[in-house]
């Protein structure tokens, strides 16, 4: 992750507002009001485009069906082809996330604030550690 | 590095006026233990219980579990760089009280962890079911973020163990044991025709209660290292998460890691334990594929013919499990990796979230997917309002007849990766 000035910032793609206000200034945010799903499949649309993946899909214990969101973060420009580990690595998570079933399918909004707060302490605790280094 | 470690056998825990321990019988002032955590001006009421094997007793939202231990001899004190100055421990006399532990449960967030019961087909799947219980269920001041609630509840409970194993510390045991590992080079000339095996022991490293302290560093901000296993009987390692209870490392784990006490039972007779590397589990890919590199490098640097490496949590883990698989038998090192499974309800789904040909040889924890019906009980310790919040709980789990449907991830302990459980294909 890059902070100097007109270098590109990595993609943070989510479906957590919390997330998506508070790195707005660390990362290119795509923020979308979508399922925990849909947001492995946008993420493996970017792989397709040749973006590596730079944090795991899977991240944290809450069981995708439990948390309703997902903020994953890719590379903010396409390398040179496909990169094979970020494909494996998002397929299989795609496949665990359907195995999943939706627990709760109604959540109380306090219950959706702490899972934001989890969602958004382990994106920070990648993005800052990693805040001068590649 | 040599460790003499006493077990005190407890057999009761009351509450008295004055606090001791006495033919087994650990009493506990609560006025005393009350006050020593309301010092902290982060919590503003706890509550003391206790639970006993048998008691028709349910305990949730676990956060941690700790045993009492203390330290007689030698330097450092228990939990370093936590509770008490950063000092390498390990060495000189431990007391442990065996069959005591400190249970902590908060409402740290609205999505709740970890159910011990002390009797039923609960009380089965998880260990601490066995242990009488000192609970304590702690309420933060108005307005407490979670990440100080967690960290003050954390250190409330590792107060409160070291308090109770201060009254061991002038208690004869029941039992006394040598731990000793022996530098690398004396290790190999002591033991020329034994295999030299170590263990990788890998630790959650993610956030907000998916946190692993080694000597009160965040290990998320640690590279790969190793450590004397004697180190990790003092409480070098803590335990800061409780997200996917079947599944995760308490803080008595740790202190009791079965590895660890396995491969000293073996030390000398049929393998050499030759060393202990610590790892991380962090988000970030490229941290992955780092202390996986380091890990392999230190298995190769260390000349080891077999190492056992431990996988702690779900999901993510998974791709650092394979990657230290893959990593270290490509140096020449064969590998035994002791994991759980997440095989659905059927347990016919892929277990894992990866997958590699060089993990040929697999211990698992079980599967926590696996569904159990737990019975009404008489009381509960902490709250039921977050049951169908748990992992493994399912929306309206809480039935009209009181018992609960959970999946066996709810259950505290359940499928360790350590082997610290009571699940077995046998």
């Amino acid at each position: 992750m890059s902070l100097k000035e007109g270098a590109a910032l990595d993609k943070l793609i989510t479906n957590n507002p919390l997330a998506a206000k508070d790195f707005a200034d660390r990362c290119a945010v795509e923020y979308a009001d979508v399922s925990l799903r849909d947001i492995l499949v946008r993420v493996r649309d970017y792989v397709h485009k040749g973006h590596k993946l730079l944090t795991h899909p899977l991240s944290g214990s809450i069981k995708p069906g439990e948390t309703p969101y997902k903020s994953i973060l890719v590379s903010a420009a396409p390398g040179q082809g496909l990169d094979l580990p970020s494909l494996r690595i998002i397929e299989d998570s795609i496949v665990t996330c359907d195995k999943f079933p939706i627990k709760y399918p109604h959540i109380p909004e306090h219950v959706l604030a702490d899972f934001q707060e989890v969602d958004r302490t382990l994106i920070a605790g990648a993005l800052y550690k990693h805040s001068s280094s590649k | 590095m040599k460790l003499e470690v006493g077990y005190i056998d407890i057999t009761d825990i009351q509450f008295s006026d004055k606090a001791s321990l006495q033919d087994g019988v650990l009493y506990v002032d609560r006025d005393a233990i009350t006050a020593m955590i309301l010092e902290d001006e982060r919590i503003r009421a706890v509550e003391l219980d206790i639970a006993k094997p048998g008691e028709s007793v349910r305990i949730t939202p676990v956060k941690d579990v700790i045993e009492p231990r203390v330290k007689v001899e030698g330097p450092g004190e228990i939990f370093p760089g936590v509770l008490s100055k950063v000092q390498t421990v390990g060495s000189g006399r431990t007391h442990v009280l065996r069959g005591a532990a400190v249970v902590t449960t908060g409402k740290i967030v609205g999505f709740q962890e970890g159910i011990i019961d002390m009797t039923g087909l609960g009380a089965e799947y998880t260990p601490f079911s066995k242990t009488f219980n000192l609970v304590a269920n702690f309420t933060p001041v108005d307005g407490l973020t979670a990440h100080d609630y967690e960290n003050a509840l954390r250190l409330a409970g590792l107060k409160m163990a070291k308090a109770l194993g201060e009254l061991g510390r002038e208690v004869e045991p029941n039992e006394v044991k040598t731990y000793e590992h022996l530098p690398v080079m004396q290790g190999a000339e002591k033991y020329p025709e034994l295999p030299r095996v170590g263990y990788v022991q890998m630790l959650q490293s993610q956030g907000l209660m998916h946190d692993t302290y080694v000597y009160g560093v965040d290990m998320k901000q640690s590279l790969t290292t190793m450590i004397s296993p004697t180190e990790v009987l003092d409480g070098a390692i803590i335990s800061g998460n409780c997200v996917s209870a079947c599944d995760k490392n308490t803080t008595y784990h740790h202190l009791n890691n079965p590895v660890i006490h396995d491969l000293f039972e073996a030390h000398g007779k049929t393998l050499n334990f030759a060393a202990m590397i610590i790892t991380n589990e962090n988000v970030y890919l490229a941290d992955k594929e780092r202390s996986s590199d380091w890990t392999a490098k230190l298995v190769e640097y260390l000349d080891l013919d077999g190492v056992i490496i431990s996988q702690e949590g779900f999901g993510n883990p998974d791709t650092d499990l394979i990657m230290n698989c893959k990593k270290i038998e490509a140096v020449g090192t064969r590998t035994v990796i002791i994991t759980d499974e997440y095989a659905g309800r059927d347990g016919t789904s892929q277990s894992l979230a990866d997958a590699d040909a060089s993990a040929d040889a697999v211990v698992t924890g079980g599967n926590a997917n696996q569904v159990v019906v737990l019975p009404k009980l008489d009381k509960v310790i902490g709250t039921l309002d977050y049951v169908d919040k748990i992992a493994g709980g399912f929306e309206n789990n809480l039935q009209e007849d009181g018992s609960i449907v959970v999946e066996l991830q709810a259950i505290t302990g359940a499928t360790n990766e350590l082997g610290f459980n009571r699940l077995s294909a046998r």
